[in-house]
């Protein structure tokens, strides 16, 4: 129950919505008793031959009200209740994703996307439920419990009250018993169903080894004993499952007989009367709910407290590079220095970048080489302040990076990813993604730069067209264009190319690089490459090897040093002879 | 990967259920019996309040207590409650036992279609979805087997057995009480329409919504470097209100209509019970019995009538489910035949390659008229840059596309010709990803062949040196391969996918050398174990180290999909054309290479 302490600070914020909806979940609670009341008098009435057309007509006109009163008001408690914890979902929803657009890179290296989406979604579900159902079924169970109990025990006996609730806290206990067993029996048939997943996920992704190796129906054969294991295991569930219904109603049967053993006893007696019996047994009827709803409440709140918990440690994770106080608001210009001992990641213990020195005047372009894993994206990275927490100081125009708001800072860049991802939106979205109001000029303007205009133009929808998955499939060279193009769209003070020219061919990689050349004058543009033609004009070029500068200077000066360059650009020529069939 | 959300019309729906329905044929014994169960505990549920009516009227009301009967009556009573517990329990289970049948069935069904299927559908379709197919589709289906359509039959029959109870009590109050019928239907009908539509939405809007909050993680870097987490943060929180909106929808109309509605006809159809009876009364002396057990009925009617209008959402995701995995058992690009029945062996293992044409999409060829033969026992070798058609030619020759243009003979005789046993017996594949399973290293040789001994998997792997690793592993051949063999080095699973094509001793060997980086310790083991299991067999291989082919009887350079050069090694590199230019990348020093640029 604990957890409706954690969640108090909703039911305040929603204090109308909760104290309305309780009270009106009370209001029904009261209501209910009405017709089995109304039952046992009318009963009794023709029983004693003192029914009138006038009192019939009372107590049917008490049963329309009741009857009635009871839909509106459960209507609306539950759109108090329900749509409350709806509401929560929501806000929670809201929290966490604002949340994650917050946290720095460090934190997706350690979080699993596919977790994050899982506390995004299921335990905010379960915490739904805590706020509605738990809610409901912890005031209905208690209030119609109550409130049943207290009619039988004062309006009719007492002591046909405590004989015929014997057998009921078994109905609680039993319940709750089978939901323990059938929760782990549960989760074994959930395993089972997992195994069979995978196996067949590796029969789809092995699908070429089974046929050349003929072995498909060997293959099948083994999913047949694996889908018989999921039959089995849930059979085992289902055994529990059956369970319910038939306890429920035994013991339910058994307080019937009960109450009517003893009660008729009463009626002889005169203790009671035959209406009055009849109301009891309806009354008893009414008992069934709130026992189930109680043993129900504890898996419910079980299940949202650990939910709840979770979410709440998500957000309390710390955003790690907040802004200083005095940070400049003004959008970086000018010279870029790194000056840059070391740089560890995060929960490594090895460098990835030793020594990195050199500076870079405003208007030049960089070129940084180098093989798989020598740290190249890994200096780009620093400088759009993905990471920090390096030995020394990168400036720009001047200052440390860090001196600048994150958000002006990132203004100043226009960054090309490796992996060149786009969203689910049209091809002009996603180019003018940084800035969705530019007018369609502009985003062709970009997309000509980055020479994917006249791509865009052959899809059906041209610039509407859908990227991702219900859209159309663009090949690698189409995407990095496009994420060239957003790039280019903000006009930025420096641009970073990392192993963006990796998927088109060198003649495009041309027209790209002399367009910028012309569109970016006195704007500064870093480049990473595998092929070196791309950075061959470029100011200053670093060999990178093992995080260390390993070589430095223009293309010629490289040549003449007659080093890692300079076999790598040979061999890339003789590469691009082959690649056009010699 | 995510469903766009289907939409189906009436007949499309009626269709699946029926095909569903199908699947119940070959349980029909085992249905009959358990229908015969809930006959009976149908009958048992109705018999209860008859006993208390009796009971009522004949003893309570005349106060006529006499021990005997009425502990006969008590006894029945409690005689038939335990009946109702055993005999439903067994029901209950029965029901679920069947549908879990029926659905094993159908899942065993889709898998085995799905193996049918050519390597073709397999590009178009994502991995993931045909997963999907088998298995979460398939469960849904299960859903509405084990929850819908049991819940269904159950509430059925005792509806209709409360009627016939009430029949029996009081043929004019029954026939009141049939008014409960048509509003029932009519409830039910209005919260299938609206609340379809409803939850439809409240699905897709939640689909809308995970999709968008599952990018935005994938791309929060892009995101934030481009600044648009308040932008995102908004669309986002659009996203999320009309999720909200959808949600507060639903609620509403399952408040109308589910619940509250079915209580509301409850106390109508009390209001009629109790003014019959009271309106009887003015005339003559009515039964308090029969008073007692129509109430007990309408008690017990409207719980089944809940129980199936909270399960229809149910159905309507179980039928989308089924349209989705009947269209996979309906597709049709199946996997090249081969003549069943033929007795062709393959004895030598000649291969020629006739004018062989191909294209994958039917636009773009991808092989242009190739020509090649390989005698019993050569090794043909194919080198080429990537997407030059080498992988191609493997494709076809293991028969995992059809092609229509040129032909392939074996023997002989053309490739189509032989039964996909001998092809696939004798035609051994090393693929360039050598892909393994979950299980032992020796799972992994022998595959599903029972047929291989330990001793036969032991001297496979001798033969391709495997064994001085495994050897070392823990367990040896025990041990056991965890994700896809990630703790193996490349090198160490490309031998034992090796071991695994020995293991099988084809009589052909086509090869796909890996090109990714081996690691040097494993890297002559595999140049030796590739030389031995060369030996006598015809090979096709796609080398991308020129240095492992050297010795090939016949070298086909390959570019664009057409065979630009062939000979052999020596007579290529004499020809000083584009196998020379490649020879050199490879292994010629700076000074050479210089010499080639210019």
């Amino acid at each position: 129950m604990k957890v409706f302490l954690d969640l108090m600070w909703y039911f305040k914020q929603e204090k109308k919505a909760y104290l309305t909806g309780i009270a009106l979940l009370m209001f029904v609670a009261l209501l209910q008793l009405v017709p089995p009341k109304v039952i046992g008098i009318i009963v009794d009435l023709i029983r004693t031959e003192t029914i009138t057309k006038a009192s019939l007509l009372k107590y049917v006109s008490f049963l329309i009200l009741a009857g009635l009163t009871m839909y509106v008001l459960r209507y609306y408690w539950r759109i108090m209740i329900f749509g409350s914890s709806v509401k929560l979902s929501k806000q929670l929803r809201n929290k966490l994703y604002e949340h994650f657009t917050s946290m720095s890179q460090s934190f997706y290296q350690k979080k699993r996307v596919g977790d994050l989406m899982a506390h995004a979604t299921n335990d905010i579900s379960a915490v739904q439920q805590t706020a509605g159902a738990g809610v409901l079924t912890f005031v209905d169970s208690l209030a119609t419990g109550g409130f049943v109990i207290i009619a039988m025990a004062f309006t009719i006996s007492w002591k046909l009250t405590l004989i015929a609730l014997i057998p009921l806290p078994l109905m609680a206990v039993l319940t709750n018993w089978y939901g323990t067993l059938l929760h782990k029996r549960f989760h074994k048939a959930q395993e089972a169903f997992s195994s069979l997943n995978d196996k067949t996920q590796e029969s789809i992704t092995g699908i070429k080894v089974i046929k050349t190796f003929g072995q498909e129906m060997e293959d099948i054969e083994d999913f047949e004993k694996l889908s018989e294991d999921v039959v089995q295991k849930n059979i085992s569930v289902a055994k529990v499952d059956s369970l319910f219904d038939p306890t429920i109603s035994i013991i339910v049967g058994i307080s019937f007989f009960l109450s009517l053993s003893f009660g008729a006893k009463f009626v002889i007696n005169g203790e009671l009367t035959i209406g009055q019996l009849v109301s009891f047994t309806s009354y008893l009827g009414l008992l069934i709910w709130p026992m189930l709803a109680f043993g129900w409440l504890f898996n419910i709140v079980e299940r949202g407290r650990a939910s709840y918990d979770r979410i709440n440690n998500l957000l309390m994770e710390k955003i790690e590079m907040p802004d200083s106080q005095n940070a400049l608001n003004k959008v970086p210009t000018g010279d870029i220095e790194y000056a840059l001992e070391s740089f560890i990641y995060p929960k490594e213990t090895e460098p990835v970048l030793k020594d990195i020195f050199f500076a870079l005047k405003r208007g030049q372009t960089l070129g940084i080489v180098g093989k798989t894993g020598a740290g190249k994206t890994t200096l780009l990275k620093l400088l759009i302040r993905e990471f920090d927490g390096y030995k020394g100081e990168i400036y720009f125009g001047g200052n440390p990076l860090e001196s600048y708001k994150m958000e002006s800072l990132r203004e100043a860049i226009g960054y090309v990813p490796q992996d060149h991802f786009l969203f689910s939106a049209s091809i002009a979205e996603n180019i003018a993604f940084s800035n969705p109001f530019v007018s369609q000029e502009v985003i062709e303007a970009a997309a000509t730069t980055a020479h994917i205009h006249q791509d865009i133009l052959q899809f059906t929808e041209g610039y509407g067209t859908l990227v991702g998955e219900r859209g159309v499939s663009l090949s690698g060279g189409q995407k990095q264009r496009i994420s060239i193009a957003r790039a280019i769209l903000m006009d930025a003070e420096v641009l970073v190319l990392d192993d963006s020219l990796s998927a088109v061919d060198a003649q495009t990689e041309e027209k790209i690089l002399k367009a910028l050349k012309e569109n970016r004058v006195d704007k500064t543009t870093i480049i990473t490459a595998h092929r070196l033609s791309a950075i061959q004009h470029a100011n200053l070029i670093l060999v990178l090897d093992e995080g260390r500068i390993t070589e430095r200077g223009s293309h010629l000066e490289l040549m003449e040093l007659d080093g890692w360059y300079k076999e790598m650009y040979e061999r890339q020529q003789l590469e691009e002879l082959v690649e056009h069939g010699g | 990967m995510m469903q766009k959300n289907q939409v189906l019309n009436g007949r499309e729906q009626r269709k699946v259920l029926f095909r569903l329905l199908s699947y119940t044929k070959p349980h029909s014994k085992k249905i009959i019996f358990a229908f015969s169960l809930l006959l009976i505990t149908t009958v048992v549920d109705i018999l209860g309040p008859i006993l208390v009516k009796i009971f009522i009227d004949d003893y309570l009301t005349p106060r006529n207590l006499i021990f005997k009967p009425l502990f006969i009556l008590g006894a029945a009573y409690m005689g038939l409650q335990i009946t109702n517990v055993i005999v439903s329990y067994l029901q209950l289970l029965k029901f679920q036992e069947i549908a879990l049948k029926i659905i094993q069935q159908l899942r065993i069904d889709v898998f085995t279609k799905v193996h049918s299927l050519g390597l073709k559908y397999f590009d178009k379709t994502p991995a993931g979805s045909i997963v999907s197919r088998v298995t979460n589709d398939t469960e849904a289906i299960k859903d509405m087997f084990v929850t819908v359509i049991a819940t269904f039959i159950q509430s059925a029959f005792l509806l209709t057995g409360i009627f016939i109870a009430m029949f029996v009590l009081n043929v004019k109050l029954a026939l009141f009480c049939t008014f409960i019928l048509p509003v029932i239907f009519l409830i039910m009908t209005a919260y299938r329409k609206y609340s379809s539509r409803f939850y439809q939405d409240l699905r897709e809007r939640l689909s809308q919504l995970n999709a968008k909050l599952s990018e935005s993680l994938q791309g929060m870097a892009i995101i934030q470097v481009f600044r648009q987490e308040k932008r995102l943060r908004n669309e986002f929180g659009k996203i999320n209100e009309e999720h909200y909106q959808a949600g507060m929808k639903n609620i509403k109309v399952d408040g109308l209509l589910l619940r509250p509605a079915v209580d509301l006809v409850f106390v109508a159809a009390l209001i009629i019970v109790l003014s019959f009876f009271g309106i009887s009364s003015f005339e003559s002396p009515v039964e308090i019995g029969v008073l007692y057990a129509f109430i007990n009925y309408l008690d017990r009617f409207f719980e089944p009538v809940n129980n199936m209008m909270m399960r229809l959402s149910l159905y309507q995701q179980a039928i989308v489910a089924g349209s989705r995995v009947f269209t996979l058992l309906d597709e049709d690009e199946l996997a090249p035949n081969q003549e069943n029945d033929s007795v062709l062996n393959i004895e030598s293992g000649k291969i020629e390659v006739k004018n062989v044409s191909f294209s994958y999409d039917g636009k773009r060829d991808v092989l242009k008229n190739i020509s090649f033969t390989a005698e019993p026992g050569q090794t043909v070798a194919l080198v080429g840059h990537t997407g030059s058609g080498k992988s191609s030619i493997i494709n076809l020759l293991m028969r995992f596309y059809e092609f229509d243009r040129g032909d392939i003979l074996i023997d002989g005789d053309s490739i189509k010709s032989y039964n996909k046993i001998e092809l696939r017996d004798k035609m051994g594949l090393v693929l360039q990803d050598p892909f393994l399973f979950y299980g032992t290293i020796a799972d992994n040789i022998r595959l599903h062949s029972e047929g291989i001994s330990d001793s036969q998997i032991e001297s496979a792997a001798q033969f391709v040196q495997a064994n001085t690793f495994i050897d070392k592993l823990d367990e040896r051949y025990q041990h056991k391969v965890v994700e896809r063999g990630a703790t193996l080095s490349s090198g160490q699973r490309q031998l034992i996918a090796f071991a695994r094509t020995i293991a099988a001793n084809p009589k052909i060997l086509v090869l796909d050398e890996a090109t990714a980086n081996i690691d040097t310790e494993t890297e002559e083991a595999i140049q030796t174990a590739l030389e031995r299991m060369r030996k006598g067999r015809t090979t096709i291989a796609i080398a991308h180290r020129l240095s492992t082919i050297q010795d090939a009887d016949l070298i086909l350079v390959m570019h664009q999909g057409e065979i630009v050069e062939r000979g052999t090694h020596q007579e290529l590199l004499a020809q000083k054309g584009l196998y020379h230019k490649m020879f050199l990348l490879q292994n010629g020093s700076v000074v050479r290479t210089e010499n080639a640029v210019s």
